[in-house]
């Protein structure tokens, strides 16, 4: 390509992909339209090609709210972005967003965006000039800076596509394996049981052809996977032929649980034994469709009706119901989620969730192979906790001279008993790259203002594929709002050109993407049709295979935890659609949509049972302190009948002591009393394994959430209904 | 005025109304000769409650974040709300077995709305495509209207809230609309902005509207689908379709509130009180055999 690329003509080129650009300067003094017949006369607007002042143009771009990888369109007008949809051409969300998704727009206006290059002098953050940020940049991690081999880490968020390739490369070019993954909001422990017994971490999921879903605190719809894949699944799931059933098996209710057919408590960590309780009675009853070797009959034996009942808490006509269900409604599908998987036993506990989807067949059925990018260099490297205890551990021994975190927060996610933040000391230098001014950036050496994904060239490749595997591409919206920010990957080549002169014919990002796209293997026309056909859709396919499932058991056993007289009751740190794990605690629209189950706004609370407040003397509003011992918090209560009695849940996502203005000293933080626990198999940390003992603290403060009334004092706003009347409905969405 | 104006106008609703009896002809009464009649239709069974829909109008309409306090006092902008009831008193033990319940809550762009007649200004009215709209400019913030809506969905700009958008946060404020300053009430207006940016494609298009030409902000976003807007007095738009199958028609109640047809799911918030709601709702389904 013979232009000269540079943040003008880039942005031009954009016009030329998605017909029309709205990145335009207004200084010319008149223009002349024709609509119409008529002639308007518009002042003062110089509307570089296409740009009609007044009407929005939509590009498109992917989303990067959590890491399933949405298509977005974003309508441009004048120069800026002002909405988000979903892009109807990608297979993950099929137009639809969440509200994260929605949200992105008041991360990128942020009014505490970071907007220029800040160094500690003198035990303080400056802001110097890119020059100078460069120059140090350059002194720690160049070539001449003997930094060499595993001195050197990388901390990012689940990061994949071209993104990818350049961590690696840097990583290589200073010869280390130090890629730190975090991620607190993951389904690692599921992914690993399906790894191990179906040969795929990331199966593709039938809901549509499920006819019971048996979820085990799988938050599916919420905090589990690709959520807004699996909302747009679900409403097929309810809408079949026979309308499909969902039973979610829980300690805490999930947004999930809310929408279940039936919602059963049980005691945190037991989930396993359940599950093998169910498939003990579904064997002795020769309902399975698949057999299993007598071996693994003799062990599921002790798990007979009576002995379950007493660990988990459900009555066995429960349990028998469920089993009757699953068979009747056949194929089922189960899943586990993090009440289940992040417990000390939780690996066991999801095998035997998954011997349920082995036993009734439903593997080949509802759980299939999923499409893989062939080019594995390009593929996901999905985040988990497990890395987040290696960096901990890695900072304590004093194991790294240099860190790089990229939009990654793990001073606010890492539990106190981690001594993250005494850890980041040990480090020589810390480097964050970084749009917000939160807990691990105001800790480091050197903060590079990072762009916005509204302002950033990228590629994304999700890790769950539902149909081919495509690349999301994401475009700048617009223009950076922040002269002196830079993208991640053009932050990327700034290092690795320390390092190597190979980069030095990359001016940017932006045309290191090109020649990577043009390179692609498969391609068809000429490189500025490929490209221009890329920008327009916001994704390409690249090629990927799917080899089927390969279904086999493991060696697993499942143990109970023990009771714990001084810390009676379970901790449950829970996920929340919205704050995810508090990356977006600095988005007002976001602060102030109301949990969907507790409805409360811009704070913390604590979910317990009404008969668990009443023993504890307090209500709605009133303060209690948890304590665990890693430490201790005191949070308004919120009473309702949806968790399990023995159990607090604690939802994360607040209790910022930095991440600007809307964050900052807002609630509490959960993650922070965690025990440092590991799962036994995965070595994740076991964010529900944590005990904890409640008292009351006598302080009442007005719990601000939305909705006086609990009940609808039966007014019958929402009516209810059973599944036969749904026959008529079906028919009048045929005609549709 | 006011009273008269209630008197008046409901007399005039429903004498028209009454002499109505060809349904097609319900698109007149009230005085009002409607072009389009917009409407919805939202099914409570796939709803997940998950606040995108409130979200995406946060983002479309300019609403102001008010802020822990405010919100505390009731003065959430919220035009589209998702609320969550329990009712505890229905539970067979100790726990909701059946899930809870949500409820997508927006203004019913009712045909008779109580709102209307009671503005003393006339600060809201009701337009030629069968929406309440407010005139900000008009209204002197008397909250007649709000004091009238049964549904809660007016919102009462009791601050200034510019402060909200701090820069560069202003920057995406939506220039289709205004932002509304205080002592002004404000609703949902099922994006008129984008209504008239569809009949606008259209026109320039020359070619008529289409079912499906408009979406709303929530209904774009929601993940589920849950929520069809359309035309009622198109017979072939989705919501139309929808509307008949359930037996929902505009005008005064003639079918039973409480209907004994089974297959029939389709209802609308307090129908009972004969203010024809433009929001169908579609009844949430559990499975009774669990």
């Amino acid at each position: 390509m013979s232009l000269k690329i540079n943040r003008r003509n880039f942005l031009r080129m954009l016009g030329w992909g998605s017909a029309g650009t709205a990145l335009t300067g207004c200084d010319m003094p008149s223009y002349i339209t024709e609509e119409e017949g008529k002639e308007d006369v518009v002042s003062y607007l110089i509307p570089e090609e296409y740009v009609i002042p007044g009407i929005g143009v939509w590009y498109s771009s992917t989303c990067t709210a959590c890491e399933a990888g949405c298509g977005l369109h974003g309508r441009v007008r004048e120069g800026r972005v002002l909405k988000l949809e979903g892009n109807p051409e990608s297979p993950i969300n099929n137009g639809n967003t969440c509200l994260m998704g929605q949200a992105q727009l008041q991360g990128h206006y942020n009014p505490d965006r970071i907007t220029a290059p800040m160094m500690r002098k003198a035990g303080h953050l400056q802001n110097v000039s890119w020059d100078e940020a460069a120059a140090e940049l350059k002194k720690h991690i160049g070539s001449d800076s003997g930094l060499k081999g595993e001195r050197f880490g990388i901390l990012t968020g689940t990061v994949s596509g071209h993104q990818a390739v350049l961590v690696d490369e840097l990583l290589d070019k200073v010869g280390s394996k130090n890629h730190y993954v975090h991620e607190t909001v993951n389904t690692t422990v599921w992914n690993a049981v399906c790894r191990d017994m179906l040969g795929e971490d990331n199966p593709k999921y039938h809901f549509e052809k499920a006819g019971v879903i048996l979820s085990f605190g799988s938050d599916f719809l919420a905090t589990f996977g690709s959520l807004v894949h699996n909302m747009g699944e679900y409403a097929k799931f309810r809408r079949q032929e026979q309308r499909g059933m969902l039973v979610q098996i829980e300690p805490k209710m999930t947004m999930t649980g809310g929408s279940a057919d039936l919602w059963v408590p049980i005691v945190p960590g037991t989930e396993g034994a359940l599950a093998l309780g169910i498939a003990n009675f579904i064997l002795e009853k020769g309902w399975n469709s698949v057999d299993v070797p007598d071996t693994v009959k003799n062990t599921l034996k002790q798990y007979n009706l009576v002995a379950v009942e007493k660990i988990t808490g459900i009555d066995a006509n429960k349990i028998k119901r469920i089993a009757s269900i699953l068979t009747e409604r056949s194929p089922s599908l189960v899943l586990a989620g993090a009440s289940a998987t992040n417990q000390e036993n939780g690996y066991d506990a999801a095998a035997a969730i998954m011997l349920l989807n082995l036993l009734m067949g439903n593997v080949g059925k509802t759980i299939d192979g999923a499409w893989k990018a062939n080019e594995a260099a390009l593929r996901p490297r999905q985040g988990n906790t497990k890395d987040l205890l290696l960096l901990a551990k890695a900072m304590r021994d004093k194991k790294l001279d240099v860190l790089v975190t990229v939009n990654s927060n793990p001073a606010f996610t890492a539990p106190d008993v981690l001594q993250f933040s005494d850890g980041l000391g040990n480090v020589g230098f810390k480097v964050a790259l970084s749009m917000f001014p939160d807990e691990t950036t105001l800790q480091a050496d050197l903060v590079l203002p990072l762009s916005h994904a509204m302002e950033d060239w990228g590629t994304h490749i999700a890790a769950y594929q539902p149909t081919e595997a495509f690349v999301g591409f994401q475009q700048p919206l617009m223009e950076n709002l922040y002269k002196d920010s830079r993208g991640f990957g053009d932050m990327m080549l700034t290092m690795l050109k320390t390092r190597s002169a190979d980069y030095d014919k990359f001016p940017d990002y932006y045309s290191y993407l090109q020649t990577a796209m043009a390179n692609m293997p498969g391609a068809t026309g000429t490189a500025e049709e490929r490209w221009n056909d890329i920008l327009q859709h916001g994704m390409t396919k690249i090629k990927s295979t799917k080899k089927p499932l390969s279904p086999r058991l493991v060696d697993f056993k499942f143990k109970v935890p023990q009771v714990n007289t001084e810390y009676p009751m379970y901790l449950l740190p829970s996920a929340r659609l919205g704050m995810w794990d508090g990356r977006h605690a600095n988005i007002p629209w976001l602060q102030e949509a109301p949990d969907q189950i507790s409805k409360v706004v811009w704070g913390s609370w604590a979910e317990i049972h009404p008969k668990r407040a009443e023993e504890l003397g307090v209500k709605n509003g009133d303060y209690v302190k948890i304590t665990s011992a890693s430490g201790s918090i005191e949070v308004q209560i919120y009473v309702h009948h949806g968790v399990h009695p023995d159990a607090i849940a604690v939802p994360f996502g607040q209790g910022h002591q930095e991440f600007g203005r809307y964050a900052k000293n807002r609630g509490v933080n959960p993650l922070k009393i965690l025990n440092p626990l590991m799962e036994r198999r995965t070595g994740e940390l076991a964010t529900h394994a944590t005990r904890v003992a409640v008292t009351n603290v006598h302080k009442h403060e007005y719990l601000v959430k939305m909705g006086g009334s609990e009940s609808q004092v039966g007014r019958r706003f929402i009516r209810t209904t059973t599944p036969d009347a749904l026959r008529r409905t079906r028919r009048a969405e045929k005609e549709v | 005025m006011s009273l008269k104006n209630v008197l008046d106008n409901f007399s005039f609703f429903t004498r028209d109304a009454e002499h109505v009896n060809d349904p097609n002809d319900m698109n007149k009464y009230g005085g009002q000769t409607y072009e389009h009649r917009y409407a919805m239709a939202i099914d409570l069974d796939i709803c997940t409650g998950c606040n995108t829909c409130s979200t995406a109008c946060y983002a479309e309409n300019n609403l102001a974040v008010v802020g822990k306090e405010r919100f505390e006092n009731g003065q959430g902008m919220h035009w589209m709300r998702i609320e969550r009831y329990w009712d505890a008193q229905e539970y067979t033990s100790d726990y909701p077995e059946q899930g809870t319940k949500f409820l997508p809550m927006l203004c019913q762009q009712c045909g008779a709305a109580t709102c209307e007649p009671v503005c003393p200004v006339a600060a809201t009215y009701h337009t030629p495509d069968g929406l309440n709209a407010q005139v900000y400019n008009r209204c002197i913030g008397s909250r007649y209207c709000s004091n009238n809506c049964p549904y809660r969905v007016r919102y009462f700009n009791m601050w200034s809230y510019y402060d909200t958008w701090p820069e560069p946060l202003n920057m995406q404020l939506n220039p289709d609309l205004s932002v509304r300053d205080k002592g002004v009430m404000e609703k949902c207006t099922f994006c008129i902005q984008r209504i008239r940016n569809g009949k606008d494609k259209a026109q320039r298009e020359n070619r008529p509207l289409k079912d499906h030409d408009i979406l709303t902000a929530c209904q774009q976003a929601c993940p589920t689908n849950a929520i069809v807007f359309g035309d009622t007095m198109d017979p072939e738009s989705e919501v139309s379709k929808m509307w008949a199958e359930h037996e929902i028609r505009r005008g005064p109640i003639t079918r039973r509130i409480e209907k004994d047809d089974k297959e029939i799911r389709g209802y609308r918030i307090f129908d009972e009180l004969n203010m024809d709601p433009s929001i169908m709702y579609l009844e949430r389904v559990r499975d009774a055999e669990v």
